[in-house]
């Protein structure tokens, strides 16, 4: 007898199905994302300049356009890519260019010749492009793993290229700008991407040891120092950018990414207890005798006292921040209601703050749920995976738009000391914009490959 | 635009942006909770329809598992008969399965009786072998404790913990 048709006869109940499900919900909500984009600019029109006019045009198409480009680049080379990813980066993306857009309108009005929300639409259209370059042209993320150490001269180059003679900037006080002519690019915002694949690839071959050797002492396991090597490294390098770059929040976002990822490689709290003391013992030291981020702290800490309020540098800011976010209230002065552009970078820096003036608390936390979901898509992307490396890549790239989101919005909300990294997706800033959207990218690439191949539920491979 | 509907703009604004929130949530919710009620009905079913031979065949209807037969490369998955995950299959994509509590098992045995690398199948001259890995508790070809490498034919049950398999075309 045959055994060709038994695998009719034993018909094992298939339960995932083969989805373009994925996509036709995520186009459900990208019609609803763009919605809120084409609220969100009638409604700034409305209230700042009384009338709808054809500038609206000049924003939604090209937005538009875009996002439409990436959902069907989606449909065809990963069908089954995570849904919700995409339409949650658009509405944050459109959220920052509708504020981007509302404060032009205010520099209009003044007669200000710095306009951004031009600039700013050009960008997202550009960040979009690269990300669905990534979705076509990496195969798969794996293929990552073959640049691990190139990703990390590349990461290390790129962090310390801003100190190089003729292209480094120093724009604020921060030397973390390369520029030719006009135009500067934030070399950091892609090297937190290269360093994440960098990690990545370095703790799947190390997690065992990192993991399983050591001496017991006091019932904790305390890792060899050969382990230690790398964190040891690392601590000093972001140190270095810290002293070197005048850069605080660049510095904790990348040890804190680090500490992160070495902490879901290997479960062990020891590396994140070592870690968090070496980072505040570094910084601590770097407050009392670095001139600037002594500033900075007491800007945090007494933003209110006047002698601070006045100095250069001093806490102006962050105060202009907090009033904008009282003035805001629970439900917001609406957008194009409030006074935003009393804050100084309302359009990069704090753009969080004006974004929390203008909606409100009540929209404060939608923005929040939106991270959250974004971060939790990510994390779920790195469950659903059997293999070390795209699980830890996923972790830490979701994990790089959390913790930059939390120190800029500590920043802002007096939480931490406030540092000059950019609101993820929301800012204005083109190598903020690219760097997000690569994210964006590669976790949709990485949530393709998850269903590749026949799967059943909870199927052991 | 008067106050009134600037201010009713605003609110629906924020309001919007909260019914989005829940769109997603109410997606992820679906996910969650719309795979869980399947996968209790496949569980529900699976042993059922498994222990049922080849359907058609009249010689073979109503006896217990199919006669043995030679597998070699016919064999193209596993199917868990018995244990927690009794229903699920495994594609032998591969030449070697390994089989274990370890995660990086191809089929990961979660139970107290199976030992972290347990044993695994290797595909030899067009057969499937079954070999212990110096398990604690043992594998169990067909009832009968493995030893050295044995040839899996198609159809007989494999135990590796509380868990059974066995090889299907």
């Amino acid at each position: 007898m045959t055994f060709t048709n038994l695998t009719d006869a034993i018909n094992i109940p298939k339960i995932i199905r083969v989805i373009p499900r994925n996509r036709n919900i995520e186009a459900w909500l990208l019609a609803f994302a763009l919605g809120l984009f084409a609220f969100e600019l009638a409604q700034i029109q409305l209230s700042v300049l009384q009338v709808l006019c054809a500038d609206f045009w000049l924003y939604f198409v090209p937005f538009t356009l875009a996002v439409l480009a990436i959902h069907f680049v989606l449909r065809i080379r990963a069908s089954e890519a995570d849904s919700l990813i995409l339409p949650i980066g658009v509405v944050l993306n459109g959220l920052g260019i509708a504020e981007i857009y509302r404060l032009d309108l205010h520099t209009v009005a003044v007669k200000g010749t710095e306009l951004f929300a031009g600039k700013q639409i050009a960008w997202t259209c550009i960040a979009i492009a690269v990300a669905a370059v990534v979705v076509i042209f990496v195969p798969s993320h794996l293929f990552l793993r073959r640049y691990v150490y190139v990703s990390m001269f590349v990461g290390v180059g790129l962090l310390l290229s801003p100190m190089l003679p003729v292209i480094g900037r120093s724009i604020n006080g921060a030397r973390l700008w390369i520029g030719i002519g006009p135009l500067t690019f934030q070399p950091g915002e892609l090297a937190k991407i290269a360093l994440t694949v960098f990690f990545a690839g370095y703790l799947v071959t190390r997690r065992d040891s990192l993991a399983i050797v050591g001496r017991k002492i006091f019932g904790v396991r305390i890792p060899r120092a050969r382990e230690l090597g790398p964190i040891i490294s690392i601590w000093v390098a972001s140190l270095l950018v810290l002293v070197m770059q005048h850069d605080l929040g660049t510095s904790l976002l990348y040890f804190g990414l680090f500490i992160v990822m070495i902490y879901v490689a290997t479960g062990r709290s020891i590396y994140v207890v070592v870690g968090l003391t070496m980072f505040f013992s570094g910084a601590l030291v770097a407050s009392r005798v670095a001139d600037y981020v002594t500033r900075r702290f007491d800007a945090w800490l007494n933003p209110f006292d006047q002698s601070h309020y006045d100095a250069v540098g001093g806490s102006y800011q962050l105060v202009q921040g907090i009033f904008g976010l009282a003035h805001g209230n629970l439900l917001g002065a609406g957008l194009g209601g409030g006074l935003p552009h009393l804050v100084p970078l309302a359009e990069s820096d704090f753009i969080i703050a004006s974004l929390g003036e203008e909606l409100g608390l009540v929209g404060m936390f939608a923005i929040l749920a939106l991270y959250l979901l974004l971060v939790a898509r990510g994390v779920r992307i790195a469950f659903m995976h059997n293999d070390d490396f795209s699980k830890l890549l996923a972790v830490g790239l979701s994990f790089v738009i959390a913790l930059q989101l939390f120190i800029v919005m500590g920043g802002v909300t007096r939480v931490v000391p406030l540092t000059g990294l950019t609101t993820p997706l929301l800012a204005a800033g083109g190598s903020s914009l690219i760097a997000n959207w690569i994210i964006i990218g590669v976790l949709l690439r990485i949530s393709d490959s998850m269903g590749s191949g026949q799967r059943v539920i909870g199927a052991v491979n | 635009m008067s106050e009134l509907a600037l201010f009713i703009v605003r609110l629906g604004f924020v309001a919007v942006l909260w019914i989005f929130v829940f769109s997603i949530i109410s997606v992820i919710r679906a996910d969650l909770f719309g795979q869980k009620v399947v996968s209790r009905v496949a569980a529900a079913n699976a042993p059922e329809v498994i222990s049922t031979p080849v359907g058609n065949s009249a010689p073979f209807a109503g006896s217990s598992p199919l006669v043995s037969e030679p597998t070699g490369s016919s064999a193209v998955k596993l199917v868990i008969i018995e244990g927690d995950k009794t229903g699920q299959l495994v594609r032998l994509e591969r030449r070697e399965i390994t089989i274990g509590r370890s995660p990086d098992s191809d089929l990961i045995v979660d139970d107290e009786y199976a030992s972290t690398h347990h044993a695994k199948l290797i595909l030899i001259n067009n057969d499937w072998l079954i070999q212990d890995l110096n398990s604690t508790n043992g594998t169990y070809l067909d009832g009968s404790r493995v030893g050295t490498p044995a040839v899996v034919k198609l159809n007989t049950p494999v135990r590796v913990g509380k868990t059974v398999f066995e090889l299907r075309s």
